[in-house]
């Protein structure tokens, strides 16, 4: 049987939700025999291939590099999903959603430094004005809330989705 | 003085219940659940929420099961695709209305909108969050008043107000600006009429209403004693 | 003045207020509402006052409130002994002591007269003032006033409101009288339920069953309120009726509180209103003094007093139960009903609360009884609405109308329709909780059920009128900004869901919207409609629900399209002129461009927006004209004339060769793929200049034998020489399309040859057959359809139309055959069945053909045409018109009259309207629509067979040039993003640096027009007749630009 091919992305969030994902015991070696991790995180691929079956996201929206791999993702992949809080609600990164940009870095690289202050302007991504859900940019086809997700819940998705099933409307999920 | 009996149905079940009694009250008393925010048994209601809204047959509008009281002959239809779409609109407009962070907030585990949302099972809202700047006022010594976690069911201002008697909260401004404001918009912390008795922060259905001390999770309310210094103080409200 | 308590003293006081009112001297009023007083009437008061004093006459001079006609204010009132009251309009101060010569003399200046009152009928009583002046017109014969009855406003305007003895003497007090002498309260509620009174604070309750509620209430005290927190934006009846009437609101609830059992009465008047609380504080003191108020009111042992309360503003305190919050001290915030106010109102006391209005209807239902009130209306809603009529008509002010007439008689008999030059589009009724109701829906009779049919509420009565300047978006927009910001913040619905509204309203308006947005929109203000605790929130999305349902086209164009067709929302419109404009030219641009002496810059700016700017700038129908800022100034920047100069400037220099090749130099990469345009017009050409810019293989069929269409065909040679237009299309040519020429596609070239040998096909062939009127003679030798005619003597044949012509229509190619005719030595005489102002042609050349001798008959319709022996064309008969009600275009509908009139011609043109040659639009096999126009997407210009477009008056129907080409370019744009799969567009135009500064005087310049030959020269040959702007006028043109473009103002 052909795998399926699965990719996870982190974009700003604190990697508590792929922390979730492997915390799913022995589950993890049997889910490994049907699927393919082709991108991400856990995987060495530098550049998001084509054709992906399914990605799990991390992590809320929240610089212009964030936003152009999430739209390049887009086309590439047949069923997108916000994994966790931050991205399916921008969550702890879209706390500082109030403060100006250059407030914020002021803040940080300038009056909350010790040495160097200066705010970095090479190869650092720019921020977006706020940190926002993926859902606000692209289509989203499931979301899995919490912070973390448990592994059961991502698992039992995945699981659906593997087995052609639409995943389950009802499974409890929670915010937090 | 025994209370004249009537007859109503709430979805489909013939149940007899008292005069005086709104649609709330009946159904609990028969076991049926409505789903409630603001309401709070023993404090007035004010039909503020409206997940409580419920189908009356022959009528087109909507009710509030906390404010309408039964009539006779009443036909109650307290789920319906559409009364379960309105509710999770109200839920899902209160979640982007102001920044509710469950994982950092301190009644993550032990709120009821957060468990509303559960319980319809919200996994996402169709709106795009308002991320509004809001404060947090800590000046209590014992207490801290966080607006981002506020829903404006105002049980706090009616705690305060009929059970305890001083009055120390209300709502200022209009619209999407109101603001729960402790006297005249004093620093809880100066509000000298507060007897810090604590009956908001348990009232308090999340976490903008807490302890101090307390930790993410660990705030948990206890909404029983409101309705249990009700009865045991006789309070008529 | 001791207090009435008998009948006797009832009656002195009302003679000596009739003595007031008709006294044996003239009285002078002046309306002093704060729509009169805003106007300037306490300047007139006083000026009328001095003179007086200084001349000693005896003149009684008298404030009054407002007769309703605010677009004629200041008024002022005459009457002389014996004669009708005379109103004056627009009245000014230093036309006061002409007037008082006037009034001592015993006659009027006829330029200040409105109209004459002989007798007025007061309702509860009767005045004569006397007859006279038979040539100024009875105030119920002039357009504003010709339909309204006053019943409500029975007194406004007519009384002094600060003296109760005027009150009294028409027979005020007389009904509160009459039901403290009956002393049957039940009685006088089952008047008013027979009468069938609904609540006029918009809800519409019976007021006769509020009334029995709260009269069959056990509890005491009992309380009844008027609530006079009248907060809609543009609308002020209430505010109106108390300044000018107060007594009648006191007598109202005197009888209220009598027949209900209250003993307390509240008024709750916003404090906005200082004049309003002014005058009724003054009118509840001289009532308690005469008697009205206080203890044993008239001697019947009543008693009752009225006390009166300023809001503070908000909006929701015009719900009850937030109004006795606010009564109450508390802040002004809802409480669910039920209870309802007459279980447990105030103080949780029954209490009764209704509109100012409702409360001025009582003692006429008294004294006429509910038969008399009943015979007015529709019969579910009985009686008359006063409106605030506001906006977009020419005639404004407070409307008194009888329930159930329909919007159209307050349009445009009342209102007289648009303001000159603009079309009405929608009216929105019920102030910012209503709903917009769409033009072709304005036969619905305006009552409670049919405005809540269409989505729209009665409301408190606001009828703001809308025309095509207002962005329906942009409109919803503004109402759930006002609302948003009056919601108390309570419940969810309102607090959340219209903050959440306006932020998705606003993304639409600034060109970010999608069509998902709309879906939320939707169902979130169903949602706050059903869900919100009090009647703001359930109402205020009203104004959304009814544009999405009445107007959606204007959401998606916002959406999908980027544009606002009204120019309102500015983020998507470059300035008023560019958004006008159907082929989006920068207009502001090559202004700039030329202005900075850059006359290559300024020449590609147009080209490529413009492909055939030579041309346009001569047959344009400029509608950026009528859009210009500068309007305001003094008149519009002539843009058209400037960018003929630039384009003119080129085409006829040496300059031509460089600028080809500049143009040529933006080409494209060539891309392989072949597309076909059908129809060489305007559509066509600036179709294949754009594909073929973009890189496309272009090849241009035509049926004729040139290219041009309808610009070389159709418009005659003085006004576009056929010399311009070549060159315009040799540049195309020279940008690579091919053009088959005498080939008709359809026929020689079938349609599905075309889809095998091409990627895209563009159908663009234009309107070429005349609407054709079959009438009597039609058949007969010297009868020619206009497009023919000029058809015909553009390729130089020789037709034959004797010494007179006769010329039907008022379109361009009437006025196109008149000229043509005239320069042939005939004489031409035009035939209009409407009036001058209704004319479609282009203003300027009618004005032409005025001067070259051209007659017009308007308001004549041809009847039969008359020939001779021989079959040849000998005179025609017309039928005369007069003007009926107005029709969907917002002009009056001819109606044909017997009069017959006789004209003698040797031929008869008619020019009556082009239409798509229907046979080869069936034989396409596309969708047709009913009026024979192909049917297209009207975003993409899709066909509904697959890589065929369409576009032009093909799917308009005819229009005009800019239109057709405005169509081409759309095309062009559309069929390469779906060929090529990307968007290429912006990569044609190439950023060009201009001055971005706004002037900081506007230029003193006035407009320059092009120069003309003279009529008596022109008119003997085809030489151009506009020889266009001189380089210096072209210069001076562009600097009159205010720069509506630049957006960030710098401010230093």
């Amino acid at each position: 049987m052909k795998k399926v091919k699965v990719a996870t992305v982190w974009l700003d969030g604190c990697s508590g939700c792929h922390m979730s994902l492997l915390d799913m015991d022995a589950a993890i070696i049997s889910l490994g025999r049907k699927i393919d991790i082709v991108y991400g995180p856990l995987v060495d691929a530098q550049e998001f291939p084509e054709d992906v079956d399914v990605t799990l996201v991390e992590g809320a929206v929240s610089s212009q590099d964030d936003l152009n791999k999430i739209q390049k993702i887009r086309q590439r992949t047949h069923v997108l999903i916000s994994l966790g809080d931050c991205a399916v609600t921008g969550n702890v990164p879209a706390m500082r959603n109030s403060i100006p940009v250059n407030k914020l870095l002021q803040r940080i690289y300038v009056d909350g430094a010790d040495e160097r202050k200066l705010v970095p302007t090479d190869r650092v991504p720019v921020l977006l004005k706020q940190a926002r859900p993926l859902r606000e940019f692209v289509k989203v086809d499931f979301c899995v809330p919490g912070c973390p997700p448990p592994a059961k819940t991502i698992l039992g998705l995945i699981t659906d989705l593997l087995e052609g099933r639409k995943p389950d409307a009802n499974q409890p999920v929670k915010f937090g | 003085m025994a209370q004249k009996k009537l007859s109503i149905r709430i979805d489909g079940q013939l149940i007899s219940a008292e005069e005086g009694q709104t649609i709330l009250q009946a159904a609990k008393a028969n076991g049926k659940y409505i789903p409630t925010l603001c309401a709070l048994d023993g404090l007035t209601p004010v039909g503020a929420c409206r997940v409580c809204l419920v189908e009356v047959s022959g009528v087109d509008r909507l009710f509030p099961a906390c404010t309408t009281p039964i009539q006779d002959g009443m036909s109650v239809t307290t789920n319906s695709p559409r009364l379960t779409r309105y509710r999770r609109i109200s839920v899902e407009l209160l979640l982007i209305e102001r920044n509710h962070v469950c994982a950092v907030c301190v009644s993550n585990g032990h709120c009821e909108l957060q468990s509303m949302a559960t319980a319809f099972g919200i996994n996402t809202v169709e709106f795009a969050y308002n991320y509004p700047k809001l404060s947090l006022d800590t000046s209590h010594p014992r207490f801290v008043l966080d607006h981002n976690r506020c829903i404006l069911c105002t049980r706090c201002v009616r705690v305060c107000a009929e059970l305890e008697g001083a009055h120390v909260w209300d709502l200022t401004s209009r619209g999407i600006h109101a603001r729960i404001v402790s006297e005249m918009n004093e620093k809880w912390g100066q509000a000298t009429s507060c007897t810090s008795c604590g009956k908001c922060v348990q009232a308090c259905p999340t976490g903008a209403l807490a302890e101090k001390g307390w930790a993410v999770e660990e705030m948990v309310k206890n909404l029983g004693t409101v309705t249990t210094l009700v009865h045991r103080r006789g309070v008529e409200v | 003045m001791p207090r009435i308590q008998d009948i006797g003293a009832f009656n002195t006081v009302r003679e000596a207020g009739l003595a007031k009112l008709t006294p044996a001297v003239p009285r002078l009023t002046v309306g002093m509402g704060t729509c009169g007083r805003g106007n300037g009437a306490e300047g007139i008061y006083h000026a009328f006052s001095e003179g007086i004093e200084r001349s000693g006459t005896d003149i009684v001079l008298a404030p009054v409130g407002c007769f309703g006609a605010c677009f004629q204010e200041p008024l002022v009132s005459v009457r002389l002994p014996g004669k009708p009251l005379v109103i004056l309009r627009k009245v000014q101060a230093n036309d006061a002591g002409r007037i008082l010569e006037d009034v001592v003399a015993g006659n009027l200046s006829p330029d200040l007269i409105y109209c004459k009152i002989e007798a007025w009928d007061h309702l509860t009583g009767h005045v004569r003032y006397g007859e006279g002046y038979p040539e100024v017109p009875a105030w119920n014969e002039v357009p504003f006033f010709k339909s309204q009855k006053k019943i409500v406003l029975r007194n406004c305007g007519i009384i002094n409101p600060d003296d109760i003895e005027e009150y009294i003497a028409i027979g005020g007090y007389q009904a509160l009288y009459k039901v403290l002498i009956d002393g049957r309260p039940e009685t006088v509620i089952e008047q008013v339920k027979a009468a069938k009174l609904r609540g006029r604070g918009g809800a519409g309750y019976l007021t006769g069953n509020k009334w029995e509620f709260l009269a069959k209430a056990k509890a005491e005290p009992k309380y009844i309120i008027c609530n006079a927190d009248e907060g809609d934006p543009g609308a002020y009846m209430n505010r109106n009726e108390i300044e000018s009437d107060p007594h009648s609101l006191i007598e109202g609830m005197i009888i209220g509180a009598y027949v209900m059992g209250a003993a307390e009465g509240i008024v709750y008047v916003r404090a906005e209103y200082p004049l309003a609380v002014h005058r009724l504080n003054r009118a509840i003191e001289q009532a308690r003094e005469y008697g009205m108020l206080g203890e044993n009111i008239l001697g019947r042992g009543f008693k009752f007093d009225i006390a009166l309360v300023e809001g503070a503003g908000a909006f929701v305190c015009g719900e009850e139960t937030a109004l006795i919050a606010s009564l109450e001290g508390e802040a002004g915030r809802p409480r669910p009903r039920p209870p309802f106010p007459a279980q447990k109102g105030l103080w949780g006391k029954p209490t009764n609360i209704n509109n100012v209005e409702t409360w001025y209807n009582i003692a006429p239902i008294v004294m006429r009884g509910a038969a008399w009130f009943t015979e007015t209306g529709s019969p579910k809603s009985s009686g008359t609405k006063v409106f605030s009529l506001v906006g977009k008509v020419k005639n404004t002010g407070l409307v008194e109308m009888p329930l159930g007439t329909s919007l159209k008689t307050f349009i445009y008999d009342i209102g007289e329709g648009a303001t000159a030059g603009r079309q009405v589009k929608a009216v929105q009724t019920g102030g910012p909780s209503g709903g917009c109701i769409p033009h072709d829906m304005f036969d619905t009779p305006v009552d409670y059920e049919n405005l809540a049919q269409l989505g729209s509420i009665m409301g408190s009565g606001g009828m703001v009128v809308m025309d095509e300047d207002n962005c329906m978006v942009d409109v919803a927009r503004y109402f759930i900004e006002f609302t948003h910001s009056e919601s108390c913040g309570k419940c969810i619905p309102c607090r959340v869901g219209l903050n959440k509204c306006l932020r998705i309203l606003n993304r639409v308006t600034e060109g970010a919207g999608t069509t998902h947005h709309l879906e939320l929109l939707d169902e979130l203000s169903r949602y706050i409609r059903d869900c919100s605790l009090c009647g703001l929130g359930q109402t205020a999305p009203n104004p959304v629900l009814t544009t999405l349902r009445h107007f959606r086209n204007e959401f998606e164009d916002h959406i999908l399209a980027r544009r606002c067709t009204a120019g309102v929302c500015e983020e998507l419109a470059l300035s008023p002129c560019e958004n006008s404009c159907p082929l989006h030219m920068n207009i502001p641009r090559f202004l700039q461009l030329y202005k900075e002496g850059r006359l290559e810059d300024a020449f590609l700016s147009v080209i490529l927006d413009n492909p055939l700017p030579s041309s346009t700038g001569r047959v344009c129908q400029h509608p950026c004209d009528g859009r210009c800022r500068r309007q305001t100034l003094d008149q519009s920047v002539n843009m058209r004339e400037v960018h003929r100069f630039i384009a003119d400037s080129i085409f006829q220099s040496d300059k031509y060769e460089a600028m080809v090749q500049a143009v040529l130099a933006r080409k494209l990469e060539p891309t392989g793929r072949k597309i076909a345009v059908v129809g060489a017009g305007p559509a066509g050409l600036t179709a294949a200049f754009y594909l073929a810019l973009l890189g496309h293989d272009v090849t241009v069929y035509d049926s004729q034998s040139e290219a041009g269409g309808m610009l070389r065909f159709a418009l005659p040679e003085y006004r576009l020489p056929k010399s311009i237009l070549r060159r315009e299309i040799e540049l195309i040519e020279r940008m690579g399309v091919r053009f088959t020429l005498n080939t008709r596609v359809g026929t020689d070239v079938p349609l599905n040859d075309l889809d095998d040998r091409f990627d895209s096909i563009f159908l663009s062939i234009g309107t070429w057959k005349e609407s054709w009127v079959y009438q009597p003679g039609t058949e007969l030798k010297g009868v020619y359809p206009a497009l023919n005619f000029l058809e015909a003597v553009a390729a130089g044949q020789d037709v034959s139309i004797g010494r007179r012509v006769a010329i039907i229509g008022g379109g361009n190619a009437a006025i196109d055959s008149a000229r043509t005719a005239l320069r042939k030595g005939a004489e031409a005489i035009v035939f209009y069945r409407r009036e001058r102002k209704d004319m479609p042609a282009i203003e300027e050349e009618t004005n032409a053909a005025k001067e070259e001798g051209a007659r017009f008959v308007f308001l004549a319709a041809p009847h039969r045409v008359m020939g001779d022996a021989k079959g040849c064309v000998r005179a025609i008969e017309i039928v005369k018109t007069r003007l009926g009600a107005y029709d969907a275009s917002g002009r009056k509908k001819p109606i044909s009259t017997d009069e017959i009139q006789r004209f003698d011609c040797d031929s008869v043109i008619f020019a009556v309207g082009e239409t798509v040659d229907l046979d080869f639009a069936r034989a396409s096999g596309l969708s047709l629509k009913e009026n024979g126009t192909i049917e297209v997407n009207r975003f993409t210009l899709e066909t509904s067979r697959p890589k065929f477009y369409a576009g032009g008056d093909l799917v308009t129907g005819a229009s005009n040039v800019s239109g057709a080409m405005g169509y081409g370019k759309q095309a062009a744009r559309n069929i390469d993003r779906h060929l090529m799969e990307a968007e290429r567009w912006a990569r044609l135009f190439p950023d060009v640096e201009y001055g971005q500064t706004l002037p900081e005087e506007p230029s003193p310049s006035r407009r320059h027009t092009g120069q003309e030959l003279a009529a008596a020269v022109r008119v003997l040959s085809q030489d151009e007749v506009v020889t266009g702007l001189s380089h210096e006028a072209a210069q001076d043109e562009a600097c009159r630009c205010l720069r509506c473009d630049v957006k960030a103002v710098n401010v230093s």
